[in-house]
C-alpha cells in the first residue's frame, strides 16, 4: 500500500494519505498486535556529493531511515511512502502499485496532488470550433480519449461517422479485449481507411467471403442463398469501412438492404454494435433471428412505406445509446432512428429510389422468407 | 534550494491526519516565448550540396571575426584572403577549419573495393597525433602549423589566425582567436524564486526497469505528490519542465525486423511503440500539473539530421490534449520569464567529444559558446540539413542559460563575459543512468542537481 494508492482509492489529498499511513503504523505498533509491518519512508534533503550540494530524494526502508537522515545535511521532508506486510527486497513492487493505480486514473492524475496548475486544461476535441483561444478557456472535463480519437483528422467528419467507427472498433475491442487506448488508435486507422474505402466498389465479393468466414458452416448454406441476390445491389453501394461491415449476419443484411443503399450500410453498422453485445450467442441468435427477421421484414416494410414523415421527425439519437439496446424489438426503432441520420446525408432522390427498389425487393424477400422457412 | 525552505515542516507528515491539507497553486508562467523559429524547417529539399552551408557560415561570421581580430591584434593588421597571401607577410586570415583525420569514418573508404576494408567499428575518439589542420576560405585552402592546438579543434570552426605564410606553402600561426561570446541580452529575470527543471535521457523502453521508479519519483516531486508540505510548496515554484532529448532508450532502436523474415516479425511491434505509450502516460501526468517542453534526441522518433523537428503530436494522444505540452525542436531556444534558454539534446557536444581531445562536456560546451557556433561539426560528421540561406546554428545573441542534454554527469558553471554577459552552462546528465535532473533557479541563475533513488536488493544508500 503506497500513499498514492491510498490517495486514489480513498479519494483524499496525498498529504492526508501519508498522514493516514503514519497514523495507522503508529496505532498498530502501539497495539503490538504481533503482525509485523514493514514501512518505507521517503526522505529528501541536501547532500554533499562530488563537491556540490545535491538535493536527494530517496525511498528507503525503515531500517535505513536513520542512516539516510544522518547522511543528509538538511532534511527537507520525511514521510511514510508505503506499508506492507512482507519485507521488500527492492522497490519494484512499489513502482508497480503506483503505475497501476495511476494508469487506471490517468485522467485525473493531479486531482489529489498538492499543486494545482491553472494552465493545464485539456484542449477541447476538434469537434468544437477550432479556435486557438479555446485551448485557454476552461472546458469541462471532456474525455481526452475522445479528443485523441478525432484528433488529427482534418476533415470535419459528422458525428455519426466517428461514432460508427468507434462502434466498429468497439467490436474489435470486444473481441481482442483491448484497452480503451487501442480503440482510439484503431478508430483513427479505420477513419483513415473510410474516406478511401468509400470510393471502392469491389467490396461485395470480399464481404461475402468474410461473412462466410464468420459464420458456422451450418448457417453458411442458408446465408449463401440469401447473400447471392444481395450482390448486384451491393455493387452500387457506398461501402463504409470494410471488415466490420461484413460482420453482421446476412439475414439482417438482407433485411437491411431494403430501406436503401446508404442507410443500409449505416444500419449494418448499427446492427454490428447491437450484435457486438450478443456476439457470444451469435449462433443461437441466427436461429432465433430468422423467424424474427421475417416478422421484422414485414414490420419494417410497413414502417418504411409510411416512413418519410416519421424519419424527419425522429431526431437522430446518439449511436452509443443504440449500442446498448440489446433486444430485437428496439431494432426497428433503431433502424428508423438511423434513417434520419443517413437520410440527412443522402439526397431526396435516394428516398425515391429506395421506395422503388423496396417494392421489387418485397417480392424477393417474401420468396426468401419462404425459402428460409423451408430450406 | 528546496531544502532550506522546506526544512521547518519536514516532519510534518509524520502525524495523524490533520485538517484539510493545503494545495498550492503552481506559479503562473508569465513570459514564455518560443524563439526556436530558425530551427524549424518548413519545406525540406535535399537536392542542394552541403558546400553552401559552409559558405553561408563563413560569410555570416566573417564580420564578427574581423572585428575581434582587429581588437585583439591591433586595428592596423592586414586582413587578407588566402588568395592574396604573400610569403612572409604577417597578416590575419579568417576561414573555416578542416581537420584531416586518418581515423575519421568515411563512407567512401567503406565502399571502396580496392581497399577491401571492413567498416570501422565506432570508436570513442577518432583523434590521432597525425591529424592536420587546414584552413579554408571561399577559394583556397592552406595547411596550418604553429601555435595552434591541432587536437583540440574540430572541423567546421570559423576562426581567425594571425601569422605568415611560409615558403613551403604552409601557414605559420602565431595566434588565433574565435568569435568569442556573442553580444549580451538584457536581463529581465524574475524577482522571486522560479525554477525550471531540466532532465534528459529518460530512456524509456529500455530492458532494465531500474530507472522507472526514479522517473516516477521525479514526476511525483514535480506534480507535488511527494514530499512534505514545505517541499510541495517549493515544487509549486517549478515553472517549467524541459525534457532534453533521448526520451526513448537506445534499445528501442534495434531494427532487427528489417533483417528477419517477414513471417517472424509479423506480430512483433517495434519496441519504440511501447516506449512511446509509456512516455505518453508520464507526460500526461506531468502536463496536468506543469508546462512541459519536449525536445527530441538521438534515439527519438523524429528526423536524424540537425535541427531535429519536434515529435509529432499524434504520437502522444493523451498528453497532447493538454495545452501545457509543447513539442519543440532540438536545438531549442526560448525566453522564459525574461531568461533566454538555449540548448540541445547533446548530439553536438558528443560529436565534438569524438573528434577533439577535449574530454569534459562542460569544457566543450563552453568552447562552442566561445567559438560562436552551436555545432561546428554539423555537416561534416553530424547530420545536418543543407542550409543555404543562413546558418541557424551561429550564435548571434548570448543566452542566459546554455545547456546540453545526455551528458555523462552533471556539471554547471556560471560564465562571465567581457561585455557583461552572464551565462549559466549546464550539462544535464542522462537520467536513466544517473537518476539526476537539474533544477535551475531563474532568479539568480544557480543550478542544483536533484537525485532520486529507490532501494535495490543489496544497495546501501
Amino acid at each position: 500500500v503506497t500513499y498514492k494508492w491510498l490517495s486514489y482509492t480513498l479519494g483524499v489529498h496525498v498529504n492526508q494519505a501519508k498522514q493516514m499511513l503514519y497514523d495507522y503504523v503508529e496505532r498498530k505498533r502501539k497495539e503490538n498486535s504481533g503482525a509485523q509491518l514493514h514501512v518505507t519512508y521517503l526522505v529528501a534533503g541536501n547532500l554533499l556529493q562530488n563537491g556540490h550540494v545535491c538535493h536527494k530524494v530517496a525511498v528507503v526502508r525503515e531500517d535505513k531511515l536513520e542512516a539516510m537522515k544522518s547522511k543528509l545535511s538538511t532534511i527537507a521532508s520525511v514521510h511514510v511512502y508505503s506499508i506492507q506486510k512482507a519485507l521488500l527486497k527492492d522497490s519494484s513492487p512499489l513502482y508497480n502499485t503506483d503505475y497501476d493505480i495511476v494508469k487506471t486514473n490517468l485522467q485525473h492524475c493531479s486531482k489529489f496532488s498538492a499543486i494545482r496548475c491553472a494552465a493545464a486544461v485539456p484542449r477541447p476535441p476538434p469537434d468544437a470550433p477550432r479556435a486557438p483561444a479555446s485551448a485557454q478557456s476552461p472546458q469541462g472535463q471532456r474525455d481526452p480519449d475522445a479528443a485523441g480519437t478525432v484528433n488529427g483528422h482534418g476533415p470535419p467528419a459528422a458525428k455519426p461517422p466517428p461514432q460508427q467507427h468507434r462502434g466498429i472498433m468497439g467490436m474489435f475491442a470486444a473481441k481482442a479485449a483491448a484497452k480503451p487506448q487501442d480503440a482510439p488508435k484503431e478508430a483513427k486507422a479505420e477513419a483513415k481507411e473510410a474516406p478511401g474505402v468509400s470510393a471502392a466498389s469491389s467490396k461485395p465479393p470480399i464481404k461475402n467471403n468474410i461473412m462466410n468466414n464468420f459464420f458456422g458452416k451450418a448457417a453458411m448454406n442458408k446465408l449463401k442463398a440469401n447473400s447471392v441476390p444481395e450482390q448486384p445491389k451491393e455493387e452500387k453501394q457506398v461501402v463504409k469501412p470494410s471488415v466490420a461491415v461484413a460482420e453482421p449476419e446476412s439475414s439482417p443484411n438482407t433485411v437491411a438492404e431494403k430501406p436503401g443503399k446508404k442507410t443500409e450500410s449505416a444500419r449494418i453498422q448499427q446492427k454490428d454494435k447491437k450484435s457486438k453485445t450478443k456476439r457470444a450467442d451469435r449462433s443461437d441468435d441466427e436461429e432465433e433471428r430468422d423467424p424474427e427477421n421475417v416478422k421484422k421484414k414485414r414490420k419494417r416494410i410497413k414502417q418504411l412505406q409510411s416512413d418519410s414523415s416519421d424519419e424527419e421527425d425522429v431526431p437522430p439519437s446518439p449511436t452509443p445509446e443504440e449500442e446498448r439496446a440489446p433486444s430485437p424489438p428496439p431494432v426497428p426503432a433503431l433502424k428508423t432512428e438511423l434513417e434520419p441520420a443517413s437520410t440527412e446525408v443522402s439526397s431526396g432522390g435516394r428516398k425515391r429510389k429506395r421506395k422503388r427498389v423496396l417494392k421489387s425487393k418485397m417480392f424477393i424477400d417474401e420468396e426468401e422468407g419462404c425459402m428460409g422457412k423451408t430450406g | 534550494m528546496f531544502s532550506e525552505q522546506a526544512a521547518p515542516t519536514a516532519q510534518g507528515l509524520l502525524a495523524p491526519p490533520s485538517a484539510e491539507p493545503p494545495t498550492f497553486p503552481r506559479v503562473a508562467v508569465s513570459g514564455y516565448s518560443d524563439c526556436s523559429q530558425p530551427f524549424r524547417l518548413g519545406e525540406r529539399s535535399f537536392s542542394r550540396q552541403y558546400a553552401h552551408i559552409y559558405a553561408v557560415r563563413l560569410a555570416g561570421m566573417r564580420p564578427g571575426l574581423e572585428q575581434r581580430a582587429r581588437s585583439r591584434w591591433g586595428s592596423d593588421i592586414a586582413l587578407r584572403k588566402l588568395s592574396e597571401l604573400q610569403a612572409g607577410e604577417k597578416c590575419c586570415v579568417v576561414g573555416t577549419l578542416f581537420k584531416a583525420m586518418q581515423l575519421q569514418p568515411s563512407i567512401l573508404q567503406e565502399i571502396s573495393e580496392e581497399h577491401n576494408l571492413v567498416p570501422q567499428p565506432p570508436l570513442p575518439k577518432y583523434i590521432q597525433p597525425s591529424d592536420e589542420l587546414i584552413l579554408e576560405d571561399e577559394l583556397q585552402r592552406i595547411k596550418l602549423e604553429g601555435a595552434i592546438d591541432v587536437q583540440r579543434l574540430v572541423t567546421g570552426t570559423i576562426l581567425a589566425v594571425y601569422g605568415s605564410e611560409q615558403d613551403d606553402g604552409r601557414f605559420l600561426v602565431e595566434d588565433h582567436c574565435f568569435a568569442d561570446l556573442p553580444p549580451p541580452l538584457p536581463w529581465n529575470g524574475p524577482s522571486c524564486d522560479r525554477f525550471v527543471l531540466l532532465a534528459s535521457g529518460l530512456g524509456l523502453g529500455s530492458v532494465s526497469g531500474e530507472a522507472l521508479l526514479s522517473t516516477q519519483l521525479l514526476v511525483d516531486v514535480v506534480t507535488g505528490q511527494l514530499g512534505a508540505e514545505g517541499e510541495q510548496s517549493c515544487a509549486a515554484h517549478i515553472a517549467r519542465v524541459i525534457l532534453a532529448g533521448n526520451l526513448l532508450s537506445q534499445n528501442t532502436q534495434s531494427r532487427d525486423t528489417i533483417n528477419k523474415a517477414k513471417y517472424l516479425t509479423k506480430k512483433t511491434q517495434a519496441a519504440s511503440v511501447e516506449a512511446v505509450k509509456m512516455l505518453d502516460e508520464i507526460l500526461l501526468q506531468l502536463c496536468s500539473s506543469v508546462p512541459v517542453d519536449v525536445m527530441p534526441g538521438e534515439f527519438d522518433p523524429t528526423n536524424y539530421t540537425l535541427p531535429q523537428q519536434p515529435l509529432h503530436r499524434c504520437m502522444l494522444p493523451l498528453a497532447s490534449a493538454y495545452a501545457t505540452l509543447r513539442l519543440v525542436t532540438n536545438p531549442y531556444q526560448a525566453n522564459l520569464d525574461g531568461v533566454r534558454f538555449l540548448g540541445t539534446s547533446g548530439q553536438n557536444i558528443s560529436d565534438i567529444f569524438k573528434y577533439s581531445s577535449m574530454d569534459d562536456y562542460l569544457e566543450i560546451l563552453e568552447w562552442t559558446l566561445l567559438a560562436g557556433h552551436i555545432s561546428p561539426t554539423a555537416p561534416d560528421t553530424l547530420g545536418c540539413y543543407p542550409f543555404y540561406k543562413s546558418d541557424p546554428f551561429i550564435l548571434t545573441e548570448c543566452p542566459h542559460v546554455y545547456f546540453c542534454g545526455n551528458a555523462p554527469h552533471f556539471q554547471s558553471k556560471l560564465l562571465q563575459g567581457k561585455e557583461g554577459q552572464r551565462v549559466l552552462l549546464v550539462t544535464v546528465p542522462d537520467f536513466s543512468t544517473t537518476q539526476t535532473a537539474c533544477l535551475i533557479n531563474l532568479r539568480d541563475l544557480t543550478c542544483q542537481p536533484i537525485t532520486f533513488s529507490g532501494f535495490g536488493a543489496d544497495s546501501e544508500d
